[in-house]
């Protein structure tokens, strides 16, 4: 056998040496994991999409409560004829504190009546009141600017990052008023108040400079006896929005990176307890085979419980199997040797005699021993064709349904027939036919092969009893001899390749292989039976075959 | 008993299963002037020599009813000095049996050239004469450092210790040891010391030498004066 062609061995493209540090780093399980568990953790992220609908909201929310305070004030204004700035400024300084919103009323010609924010002189105590107006720029910056925040600042790059992939972080920016913001003094005639005092309700949005917060205006027409009278201006800095937009942003950002820690301590306890044992498995593999393709190592097994366990164990004894079967084609090449050098050694003495020896008797006799070698070692080479031949294809040769109540009567008529012993050989069947799947010739060799043996165990003119029975299940065959019977200690060993047992017959070992017993188990267990053997309480030894037997066919 | 050294005459028992082997090998023994008792089984073999032993047997080791370990330990606890030389098909079993531990003299492995045979059993013969001899007469003796070969006797000591080399073991030593420092190939070596078989391997020198090196350290743990000479052969070195 050539072992520098041996299947096992590994081939070059799977070498270890290329195999172990190359993996690629993304094809790793454990940084799969890792970003897998990243991504899901990323998914809490757009919730800052969600983010825009909500600020869209507060903002409708915003403008509707405005409203509300406009038409409030537009009512309570309403029908007096004339609009009066005292009046007006009286329920200004009412509502004072209520709204969070600056109410300013104007006359038909957008004079301005009353401001809420003159009334009352801004107190620098009370911050929340400052916030409640819309900003300007100097009140602003007395507020901390919330991107200043370093965390928000991460996120904020972090989410452009992501953006930059799907959309702008920013939603987009509301397309903003050129027109002035009221200054003191002159008439406020924006769109909204004109609309207003045209009798319609008005609206506008102006930025707040330097801010990303913007302020909303809306009109409000008051009106006396159907007549439009003066207009109430309510305006709001988005400002506050934009804070609590931030406060969200803010948290949804601090569990994200919560997340991503827990992320990453977790996929690294996964990949603790998937990819080390796989690596594991992957080393143990490299060894299991060395560079000559034997069998040195093997997997050992694991206690886990998990697929990782499962396929640890199912490895172990695979390649427990493969070293059992490995170790009986050694241990049958080197018993094939063995049983080879003995009629090459008879062959070998014989031929050198033949060339020293003169006398015609003596040369016809040592030439008869290198025949009858010869013969037996095309005996026993053909007994091992045939032996791995079922070893390796039985399945493959046509078998069909045979009844042995019709083949084994054929069987041994050949028999005796082919030997002409003088043994009585006696065969009892049951009554009905007794169907196996199999080919004809191979059960003909398993009947034949236990008859020779039991003939050669028998004394001459011996009695041997071929036996058929019927199981349910089960077609069964006893060849029983008058023998000696076999030995408690070798009845395991009867049926291995190459064990021979002659008991007081030293010379009848010729022409005996120590295979047949071996086929007649070979070809048994190819057809799914097995075999056994005992010795009969009367004396002799009884072979019994099994085979799954036919269920009664009918034709 | 023969007391001719390298004699004929000798009574020599032939132990061994194949009918065959046992006719021709005994023909070609008595040819050689010996005479031979020939046993088909180890048991056998056994009663006939509990009531008188040969002065030579020859055994195979797989044997049914008694095999050649089983014997080979009986007839080792009967003599020490009784020439025992094994036939054997199974290179694997050569180790344990050759042994130190069975105590066997010697071993071919099968097939073997019949000459190979008829020349190991003189020598094993003529060995065994000579150890029964009184000292003196003509001496054939080489001596290396502090080893010592008596090649008459078949006898090699080391540092005064004797080492139990087979045959072929010693014609290996000796073989070195003729020219020491110069490096001797397999193919030498083979000729040496299997001077009739055309059938030997390399890879039996090989073997060979490991054995004999283990037998050299086993007496004397410092000895490491075979050399392996890597692509050639082996050489002893210079004490």
């Amino acid at each position: 056998m050539s072992l520098e062609s041996h299947p096992l061995a590994p081939s070059p493209i799977a070498s270890p040496s290329t195999g172990r540090g190359g993996t690629r780093f993304l094809a790793r399980i454990s940084v799969r994991l890792l970003l897998f568990n990243i991504l899901l953790v990323f998914l809490p992220a757009a919730g800052f999409f969600y983010l825009e609908v909500y600020e869209k909201e507060l903002l409708e929310a915003q403008e509707r409560a405005m409203v509300q305070q406009g038409r409030l004030v537009a009512a309570a204004l309403a029908g007096q004829g004339e609009l009066k700035a005292p009046a007006a400024k009286v329920l200004l300084l009412r509502l004072e504190g209520r709204t969070g919103s600056r109410l300013r009323v104007v006359d038909r010609q957008g004079n301005l009546l009353a401001d809420s924010a003159r009334l009352v002189p801004p107190r620098p105590v009370a911050p929340p009141r400052e916030e409640r107006y819309e900003q300007s720029a100097s009140s602003a910056e007395s507020l901390p600017h919330p991107r200043e925040n370093p965390l928000y600042r991460i996120g904020a790059w972090l989410y452009r990052l992501v953006g930059r992939i799907s959309r702008p972080f920013a939603p987009p920016e509301p397309p903003q008023d050129t027109e002035k913001v009221y200054s003191l003094g002159a008439p406020l005639l924006g769109p909204e108040v004109r609309s207003a005092l045209a009798g319609r309700y008005g609206a506008t949005i102006r930025p707040t400079a330097g801010q990303r917060s913007v302020t909303l205006y809306s009109a409000i027409p008051i009106r006396s006896e159907g007549q439009v009278i003066g207009a109430v201006l309510v305006s709001q800095s988005t400002y506050r929005i934009l804070l609590a937009l931030y406060d969200v942003r803010l948290d949804i950002f601090r569990v994200v990176l919560a997340a991503v820690v827990a992320a990453a301590v977790l996929s690294l306890l996964v990949s603790a307890t998937i990819a080390r044992p796989l690596r594991q498995l992957r080393d143990q593999a490299h060894a299991v085979v060395d560079r000559r393709g034997r069998l040195r190592g093997r997997f050992r097994g694991s206690r886990r419980l998990d697929e990782i366990g499962d396929l640890a164990r199912a490895l172990e004894e695979l390649t427990g199997r493969l070293e059992r079967h490995l170790r009986f084609i050694e241990s049958f090449a080197s018993d094939v040797s063995h049983e080879l050098k003995n009629p090459l050694a008879s062959i070998r003495s014989a031929t050198e005699m033949l060339g020293e020896v003169e006398d015609p008797a003596d040369r016809r006799r040592f030439l008869e021993i290198a025949w009858r070698e010869v013969a037996r070692m095309e005996h026993l080479l053909s007994s091992v064709r045939e032996i791995s031949r079922i070893d390796a294809r039985l399945e493959a040769e046509p078998a069909g349904p045979v009844d042995l109540r019709e083949l084994l009567p054929a069987v041994l008529d050949s028999f005796r027939l082919h030997t002409g012993d003088g043994s009585r050989i006696i065969f009892r069947s049951p009554p009905g036919p007794v169907h196996t799947v199999a080919a004809p010739e191979r059960l003909a060799q398993v009947v034949e092969n236990l008859l020779d043996n039991a003939v050669g165990f028998s004394p001459p003119g011996g009695e041997v009893t071929v036996e058929l029975a019927a199981e349910p299940d089960t077609a069964v065959l006893r060849v029983g001899d008058r023998g000696p019977g076999i030995p408690e200690e070798h009845r395991e060993r009867i049926f291995d390749r190459f064990f021979t047992w002659r008991p007081d017959e030293p010379h009848a070992r010729n022409g005996h292989t120590g295979l047949g017993l071996a086929i007649v188990k070979a070809i048994a267990e190819g057809y799914g039976g097995s075999v056994s053997a005992r010795n009969r309480p009367e004396g002799g030894a009884c072979f019994e075959v099994r085979l799954p037997r036919l269920p009664r066919i009918t034709d | 008993m023969a007391d001719v050294p390298g004699g004929t005459g000798a009574r020599i028992a032939l132990v061994d299963d194949e009918e065959n082997l046992r006719e021709t090998v005994g023909f070609a023994l008595r040819r050689e002037g010996h005479r031979v008792e020939l046993f088909a089984d180890g048991l056998e073999a056994w009663r006939a020599f509990e009531r008188n032993l040969p002065d030579l047997v020859i055994l195979d080791i797989l044997m049914p009813r008694m095999d050649g370990r089983e014997l080979c330990r009986r007839l080792r606890a009967l003599s020490e000095r009784l020439p025992i030389l094994f036939l054997t098909s199974r290179d694997e079993e050569i180790d344990r049996v050759l042994g130190l531990e069975l105590g066997a003299d010697d071993y071919l492995c099968k097939p073997f050239s019949m000459r190979e045979l008829a020349a190991r059993v003189k020598v094993l013969l003529r060995r065994a004469a000579l150890s029964r001899e009184p000292d003196g007469g003509e001496e054939s003796i080489l001596e290396t450092g502090p080893l010592r070969l008596d090649l008459r006797r078949y006898q090699a000591t080391w540092k005064g210790a004797p080492l139990p080399l087979t045959v072929t073991e010693l014609s290996l030593l000796h073989a070195l040891v003729r020219h020491p420092g110069h490096v001797k190939t397999r193919v030498q070596l083979l000729e040496e010391a299997y001077p009739h078989d055309a059938y030997a391997s390399d890879r039996t020198i090989d073997s060979h030498i490991k054995r004999l090196r283990k037998k050299l350290v086993e007496t004397d743990p410092s000895f490491d004066e075979i050399e392996t000479v890597y692509g050639l052969g082996y050489r002893f070195r210079q004490g």
